[in-house]
């Protein structure tokens, strides 16, 4: 008979086993008592903790004692069909399955809590330190009497006054290396050309016959004059600027004009008629339309300023 | 310190105590500390944009703002003797050695 066989061959694996249970269980049953007795002794208060915390314990403990009595009635030989202790199983472990969402949402918070209370205080670095803060959000000129939102408020002004000193360091000149200057007059006037030439590639009459021969796709494209963006993007650096150094700087009357001309080019129809100067290209000499301004050379050497000086871009 | 931002539709340019009466109330602290400044308003109106700094006490708000600003609260008072008169002064200093330039300076 194989029934013989295989009682035999399990024998002592089954001894063994229950060998293991038994030391295990006399393991946990120490440790169990050691926690009892301290739960007895009130080292662990739990009345200003967290509810849903406890509600869980509660549940765990009266799911524990249910499983030891269905296991008791199956250890002494009885029959667990329609047994009370399975029906009340049941319940529990429903009522746990569906706090799990709800500890999925407490973990950031309930984990916080515990860094802090073993730590004592969290460091400046820390990423769970950076929650958001809706009272930040609220018009303070509202609130009178809000006490809680002192203490936060307190906090974020804090972190931040902190931020901001820490992050002022050594100021160290910038190293130019001096070049010698020996460009002939030839040169000079290489140059030039080739810059005037580099100009004249870039103006609106080249660019509309490149796109007549070339096979590229025509783009159409919603952009603004370059002078205005480059005017734009000028004026963004000087309000970083002047709000990261908490000071105002003067506007030259070269900028004023620099500023007018950029506002009043995106409301004209001056590109229609007016195009840019390309006898670089074609060889004839510079003219210029009746109503262009001409080029004036500077005269006067720019005063320095203490706060324009560091506020003025290397180019 | 901080850059303010103020919305006044259809108003003026907010003065420089109301805003920092409305300071006073958001930070909770005195208004002898708050310094305001650069208020520039924006092309259309409506916009304001000014710089600002609150000071933990006084004594930090004497030692680090400029004179100016502090002459603005009442915290500082500069001398009112013209600059010609003072080089006119230093110019007869010049002329004379030792004790002499102390009366001159302090007639």
């Amino acid at each position: 008979m194989a029934a013989p066989d295989m009682l035999d061959s399990d024998l002592p694996n089954a001894v063994t086993l229950l060998k293991n249970l038994q030391e295990q269980v006399m393991t946990v049953t120490a440790q169990v008592q050691a926690l009892t007795k301290k739960v007895q002794a009130g080292a662990y208060p739990t009345e200003k903790g967290l509810s849903f915390l406890e509600v869980k314990d509660q549940l765990l403990l009266m799911y524990l004692m249910d499983l030891s009595h269905l296991i008791l009635d199956k250890a002494s030989g009885g029959s667990l069909k329609g047994h009370a202790a399975v029906l009340r199983l049941v319940e529990i472990r429903t009522v746990l399955e569906k706090l799990r969402p709800l500890d999925q949402k407490l973990k950031y918070q309930i984990d916080k809590l515990v860094k802090t209370a073993v730590t004592g205080s969290l460091s400046e670095n820390d990423p769970l330190r950076f929650k958001p803060h809706p009272s930040n959000m609220m018009s303070k000129l509202s609130s009178e009497d809000e006490e809680e939102d002192e203490v936060e408020d307190g906090h974020s002004e804090a972190s931040g006054k902190k931020s901001v000193k820490g992050v002022s360091k050594k100021y160290v000149p910038p190293r130019l290396v001096p070049v010698h200057y020996d460009e002939t007059e030839a040169e000079r006037e290489k140059k030039r050309l080739e810059r005037a030439k580099k100009r004249a590639l870039s103006s609106s009459v080249i660019r509309e016959l490149k796109e007549q021969y070339s096979d590229a796709p025509e783009e159409i494209r919603d952009a603004r004059h370059p002078h205005v963006t480059r005017q734009s993007q000028e004026d963004q650096h000087r309000i970083n600027y002047e709000e990261s150094m908490m000071v105002r700087l003067s506007v030259s009357k070269r900028e004023k004009g620099r500023r007018k001309r950029a506002n009043a080019m995106s409301s004209q129809l001056h590109s229609l008629t007016h195009f840019s100067d390309i006898s670089a290209l074609t060889g004839g000499t510079a003219h210029l339309d009746e109503d262009q301004n001409p080029i004036k050379k500077r005269k006067k050497i720019p005063k320095k300023g203490r706060k324009n000086k560091g506020f003025r871009r290397r180019r | 310190q901080m850059a303010i931002d103020v919305l006044h539709p259809g108003k003026a340019t907010v003065p420089k105590t109301e805003i920092s009466e409305k300071l006073v109330k958001m930070y909770k602290t005195t208004a002898d500390v708050i310094f305001v400044f650069g208020f520039r308003t924006h092309f259309g109106g409506g916009k304001t944009t000014g710089l600002g700094m609150i000071y933990n006490s006084l004594d930090y708000a004497k030692k680090n703002e400029p004179k100016h600003r502090l002459a603005k609260h009442g915290l500082y008072e500069r001398e009112h003797t013209s600059s010609k008169q003072r080089k006119e002064d230093r110019n007869r200093m010049k002329k004379v050695r030792g004790t002499a330039r102390k009366i001159i300076h302090n007639p």
